[in-house]
């Protein structure tokens, strides 16, 4: 109903059936159809209200800029009644706050970045501020967030991704010098809670996604399990402990660029390798892509990890084709397993005349479905993502006063005590 | 917070984003009847879609026999994909339907 608000049109004829997402029991759906059929007869051929003739805007045009005045705990029982934020506590956004959160750019407030889908709302600097104070940015991520912004509406699927029943996560890659300049975490822990970069980046780009894209929860995303990614999930490269060059290198950026990645994982799994040298990492990898996974599949290596497979004489660009090349199905595979279809996840193999066995391909549409980013600190353990389309990759303009903002904000870290 | 103060108090700005409005259009007028149409079943390519419209074309055909139908494949989940893809060929499509029934499979 939204995606049709969004499209001119806020009243349109939805006949509901029981079928299930997904579903492939054929009697179910037959079932599930003849139960509502008479109503899709109706949709046809009921004559149209007035409502349905001459629709009216369910949303008011100038919505008020100051929402609301109230306590901490009035200010947060406020928002979150409205659908605002993540379920966590907020940080009330206050003109000061706000202000403050600006001098993280040289746009105006009132510069418009983007229009994001699905409902076309305005990511103009101070909205995108706002919900950046919201999740406890500082204003050194303004040039992260702007970054985000572009990359979600740099393609027409990133709406589909955050509305999916898959439950997608944004996945989000930071590269080049903006990482150590905010203290995005490429070491241990990377993608664990306790930074603040890390944190609240990824949480301002989930607030935005509500508030601007106006993608909320069992409304417009219909994801069925749901996916802690979507609190936040970001982090940096280990650029400097990596054996290759930076994914945005590969991607042609120069090193002393800043980069945002964007892409949208489903699944997250971890493994020991089988062994720690090169066979046994890359046995691993190709192990654990299994056929009934969809969509784009990264290799997230440690710093050890990536060292042994350089060290057995592997670029890059050669593990990728390798993966490719022996992710095979066997002829039987699904036999088996007592299916009668060969390839009950269409979208995910390759067939063809000559192809046997049947060769996996992780994303069939595109020319490189496998990545590789080497993250997290010095460990055996592997991380694989799976699912989405090919990483969107946006360059990070920084403002003019980066270095003075970059000395005001770096020391914002935490200071462990010792026990 | 510390009951024997006053609490401080928060003027915040909204974080829900303002949008353009957009031209509203009206539903199509509706069919009197089924009989004798061109009945267009949108497909996307969610793995149901196909058998929803399977079942659908079946009862229609029952119900209606002197009704046609003429299938599109989306070969997307997305409309905006649609509309940015393959814009001239759907809307030459719509042009020959009568009336259509979309299926999103989800």
């Amino acid at each position: 109903m939204s995606a049709a608000s969004s499209k001119g049109m806020p009243v349109i004829r939805v006949v509901p059936e029981t079928v299930v997402s997904e579903c492939t029991i054929v009697k179910d759906i037959q079932a599930a159809v003849k139960a509502v059929f008479n109503n899709v007869v109706d949709a046809l051929t009921k004559p149209l209200t007035a409502a349905e003739k001459s629709p009216k805007s369910r949303e008011p045009e100038n919505p008020p800029r100051v929402i609301f005045k109230g306590t901490l705990e009035e200010v947060n029982r406020f928002f979150y009644q409205r659908g605002w934020t993540d379920g966590l506590p907020i940080i009330p956004p206050t003109e000061a706050a706000v202000k403050e959160m600006m001098t993280g750019t040289d746009f105006p407030a009132d510069h418009l970045v983007e229009k994001l889908e699905p409902r076309l709302g305005k990511a103009t600097i101070e909205k995108i501020a706002v919900n950046a104070v919201i999740a406890g940015c500082l204003p050194t991520y303004m040039p992260l967030l702007i970054a985000g912004v572009h990359a979600l509406a740099s393609n027409a699927v990133c709406g589909m991704m955050a509305a999916s029943t898959g439950s997608f996560s944004p996945f989000w890659l930071v590269n080049g010098p903006i990482a150590k300049d905010i203290n995005i975490r490429s070491t241990y822990g990377a993608a664990s809670p306790g930074d603040i970069a890390n944190a609240s980046f990824g949480r301002a780009m989930g607030l935005i996604t509500k508030n601007i894209r106006g993608i909320r929860k069992q409304v417009e995303d219909m994801g069925v399990l749901g996916n802690p990614g979507k609190y936040t999930w970001v982090v940096a490269e280990n650029e400097e402990n990596s054996p290759w060059e930076p994914f945005h290198v590969s991607r042609g950026f120069k090193k002393e660029d800043s980069t945002l990645t964007l892409m949208f994982a489903q699944s997250f799994q971890q493994m020991m390798p089988f062994g720690t040298d090169d066979k046994g990492i890359l046995a691993t990898i190709v192990g654990s892509i299994v056929p009934a996974r969809q969509g784009t599949f990264a290799a997230l290596l440690t710093p050890n990890n990536a060292k042994s497979i350089a060290d057995g004489g592997w670029s890059k660009k050669a593990l990728k084709e390798y993966i490719v090349k022996n992710t095979i199905v066997p002829d039987d595979y699904f036999s088996r397993l007592g299916l009668k279809t060969d390839k009950p996840f269409d979208r995910g193999d390759v067939t063809g005349p000559g192809v046997s066995p049947q060769i996996f391909r992780p994303n069939p549409h595109s020319p490189d479905p496998v990545q590789v980013f080497v993250l997290g600190g010095f460990g055996s353990w592997m991380g694989f993502l799976q699912g989405g389309p090919d990483p969107m990759i946006t360059k990070v303009e920084l403002p003019k006063n980066w270095a003075q903002l970059v000395k005001k904000y770096r020391n914002v870290v935490p200071n462990y005590a010792k026990y | 917070m510390n009951p024997g103060k006053a609490a401080a108090s928060y003027e915040v700005l909204s974080p829900w984003a303002e949008a353009d409005p957009i031209p509203l259009k009206g539903l199509a007028p509706r069919l009197d009847k089924l009989d004798g149409k061109k009945i267009g079943l949108l497909c996307n390519n969610k793995r149901a879609a196909p058998l929803i419209l399977d079942a659908a074309e079946k009862l229609l055909k029952k119900k209606f026999p002197t009704a046609r139908v003429s299938r599109f494949f989306a070969h997307s989940f997305s409309v905006s994909s649609l509309e940015k893809n393959r814009a001239g060929e759907f809307n030459k499509w719509l042009e020959g339907v009568d009336a259509v029934i979309a299926s999103v499979g989800d």
